[in-house]
């Protein structure tokens, strides 16, 4: 049996007294400065407080419509093709009007295998779908994640119950230059 | 042989070859539209543009004789822009309807825009509006705006088919495409016209807004439709085989009919309900494919994998004294040749049926490619019966009273109208082993003890097909499409004790939801 000689650091580096110091230090530093002016305090009470991100946010899509509530869609799939998670299902179906001609009737997004990249809404000829402002949605079990073109296209839920601006017609865009 | 220069390259080429011949002979590309290698030259969309050394201008490849020692190119810069103007001219009335057009990923305006065009339009009026989404029969959906006049269908119709729907009415850039007085174009051969059309204009029903072709890969493979066996791409992904389309080669040309379009159908397991859950051993399929599991007598409840019901058969076989075997021209000589060598050695040659649906107009033609055996491989099922010394007997309908009759049943089940005949005389028989790729409404109809065996279609194995001139064709298995289906090879191996491995299929079923039945109506 061998004795191993173990080197202990010297007394004036082991003592922690100093750090612990330090941190409380820092920690009511802080806790002063939060009590007299709450309002730069970095956190938030979630879920009470929720943050406001910026309109870009990519957030849960949307199936944007017309004026008329007919999805906007077309069932190009290049938002399927563009998806690098392979989450957007799409089913194609012939329109009675010739002028629409090509319509989603299930469009399905799996958004447990979202990546939230935008690229869909980045391919999308018609501005058919935005990454909407909704982030936070639970849901007990894998199919409650699978959302379907009902859910994506009418969205009453979101803003407090006033829904999203969702309907997008061409005049706008072509006023809006895009 | 004549000497010419091509792209700086020195080829030796056929006398009578015109320039766009000799440029893909050598595998050198050339923009085209309206020249197809079936059809006879038109040369009214001025894309094969080509510079010949010593002559002013460009002149049109499809309709100039290769000479000797001529020197062409299609690389100079006059050219580059000679094509680019002709594409500008194309796309004046072109509608961008991409996102919503079949013919995206695959159009040839799309290829020759990337190539050669890249440009902004400077074109100022507007395009002029023509019939959208016009419906031509029972297979085409025809969309004027697409069309860019290049007169491939029209020549087709007139010089392939001779049944003459289509024509070009109308002057300038109100000239459009159509069929006289709205009549159909519902010829046994419309849908090549679909296959020949460079852009969207003319869509397949059958396969319009169904995938994007992108989505799609395709394998060689051989028709399963009637006995000319022609030369087929099929095009398949996760999801099933979605379209047939022809291959060129000496047997078929560059065509196919459209009834062969529709053998892609007896492979997928799509359109159809299913009972059960698809990945345990219950999934069987109601209407189109079997999958996975048999199940014994109709309405029985208690399934049994193929593999299963074949062991406890094997362990049986010594105890029938009266077997029959009834055989159909539909699988490859080789699952014959092994069936066939089973029997003789375990059963004998006596009581081998060859089922022939419609012997009669076996030998019926239509001038084209259709012939009337419905069969891909009844001279090979011939060959193999002639190889083990059996000598088939044709009445089927007289089978009664054995012990065992073993059915190597059709897989396109729609060319065979005695099935419900055939089905209710074997229901007489104490036990039946239905081999078919697909469910068999008839035989579970007539009652009786059916024992179905899930088998493979064309799509899923390797073999050869002998077509009507006795040429032998070999394929490849494309994909598997459902589980635990069987050749006759592997069906014959298993009964003789041998170990089979069965792959799985990596499709998925596409999610159901109740408005997939409104696919497809226009």
């Amino acid at each position: 049996m061998s004795v191993i000689r173990v080197q202990r650091p010297k007394m004036s580096r082991s003592w922690y007294l100093p750090g612990i110091l330090s941190g409380m230090g820092l920690t009511f530093s802080t806790m002063i400065k939060n009590l007299f002016n709450q309002k730069k305090m970095a956190t938030l009470n979630y879920p009470e407080e929720k943050y406001q991100y910026s309109a870009r946010f990519k957030g849960n899509h949307v199936l944007t419509v017309k004026e008329d509530g007919d999805i906007r869609c077309t069932a190009c799939m290049l938002c399927a093709t563009a998806c690098p998670a392979d989450c957007i299902t799409i089913v194609a179906s012939e329109d009675e009007d010739p002028s629409v001609e090509k319509y989603p009737i299930n469009y399905e997004i799996d958004m447990l295998r979202c990546v939230f990249c935008g690229y869909c809404e980045e391919a999308c000829p018609v501005d058919a779908i935005r990454m909407g402002p909704e982030w936070q949605t639970p849901g007990e079990n894998g199919d409650n994640f699978v959302y379907d073109i009902k859910h994506l296209a009418y969205r009453a839920n979101l803003n407090d119950g006033k829904g999203v601006p969702s309907v997008v017609e061409d005049k706008d865009r072509h006023k809006l230059g895009i | 042989m004549l000497k010419c220069t091509i792209n700086g390259k020195e080829v030796e080429v056929k006398e009578g070859t015109s320039i766009i011949e000799a440029f893909r002979e050598h595998s050198e590309d050339i923009a085209h539209y309206c020249w197809h290698p079936g059809l006879s030259v038109a040369g009214v969309c001025r894309l094969c543009m080509v510079e010949i050394e010593g002559n002013p201008r460009l002149q049109i490849a499809c309709n100039t004789p290769v000479t000797d020692g001529m020197v062409v190119t299609n690389q100079s810069e006059m050219v580059k822009d000679a094509v680019k103007w002709g594409l500008d001219f194309h796309l004046i009335n072109h509608p961008l309807d991409c996102p919503i057009c079949d013919q995206a990923g695959e159009c040839g305006l799309q290829d020759q825009y990337m190539k050669f065009g890249q440009y902004d339009s400077e074109m100022g009026q507007a395009k002029v509006k023509k019939k959208k989404v016009v419906d031509l029969g029972e297979k085409i959906v025809l969309d004027t705006e697409r069309c860019i006049l290049c007169s491939r269908c029209v020549r087709f119709t007139e010089e392939v088919s001779k049944t003459n729907e289509l024509g070009i009415f109308n002057r300038g850039d109100h000239s459009e495409i159509g069929t006289y007085a709205g009549k159909p174009l519902n010829n046994d051969y419309a849908v090549n016209t679909v296959d020949i059309c460079p852009v969207g204009a003319l869509t397949s029903k059958d396969f319009r807004f169904r995938q994007r072709v992108w989505f799609l890969k395709d394998k060689p493979s051989v028709c399963t439709g009637c006995s000319t066996g022609c030369s087929v791409d099929v095009y398949y992904n996760k999801e099933g085989m979605w379209r047939v389309k022809p291959r060129h080669s000496e047997v078929n040309g560059y065509w196919m009919c459209d009834e062969g379009r529709e053998i892609y159908k007896s492979t997928n397991v799509m359109t159809t309900d299913f009972v059960g859950e698809r990945g345990s051993a219950k999934a069987v399929k109601k209407e189109n494919r079997l999958t996975q599991a048999i199940h014994i007598n109709a309405g029985d409840k208690n399934y049994k994998t193929a593999t299963e019901s074949l062991n406890s058969l094997k362990e049986k076989l010594d105890s029938y004294s009266k077997a029959a075997l009834v055989v159909t021209g539909q699988y490859t000589s080789e699952e014959y040749d092994a069936l066939l060598g089973f029997w003789k050695s375990q059963f004998g040659t006596d009581n081998v049926y060859h089922w022939a649906n419609n012997e009669a107009q076996f030998n019926d033609f239509d001038g084209l490619l259709i012939r009337g055996d419905k069969n891909p491989n009844t001279k090979g099922l011939l060959q193999a019966l002639e190889k083990h010394g059996i000598t088939a007997k044709k009445d089927v309908t007289s089978l009664s009273d054995q012990d065992l009759v073993v059915v190597a049943g059709p897989e396109n089940q729609w060319v065979y109208d005695d099935i419900h005949v055939i089905a209710k005389a074997l229901a007489s028989n104490k036990k039946v082993i239905w081999m078919s790729a697909c469910h068999v409404d008839a035989a579970e109809q007539a009652g009786g003890h059916f024992h179905f065996i899930p088998t493979k279609t064309f799509a899923e194995k390797s073999g050869t097909f002998v077509n009507f001139d006795g040429r032998e064709q070999s394929f490849e298995a494309v994909d598997l499409f459902v589980d635990q289906a069987l050749s006759l090879t592997e069906a014959v191996a298993l009964l003789k004790g041998e170990s089979v491995e069965l792959s799985e299929t990596n499709k998925v079923i596409s999610v159901s939801n109740e408005f997939v039945h409104e696919r497809g109506q226009l």
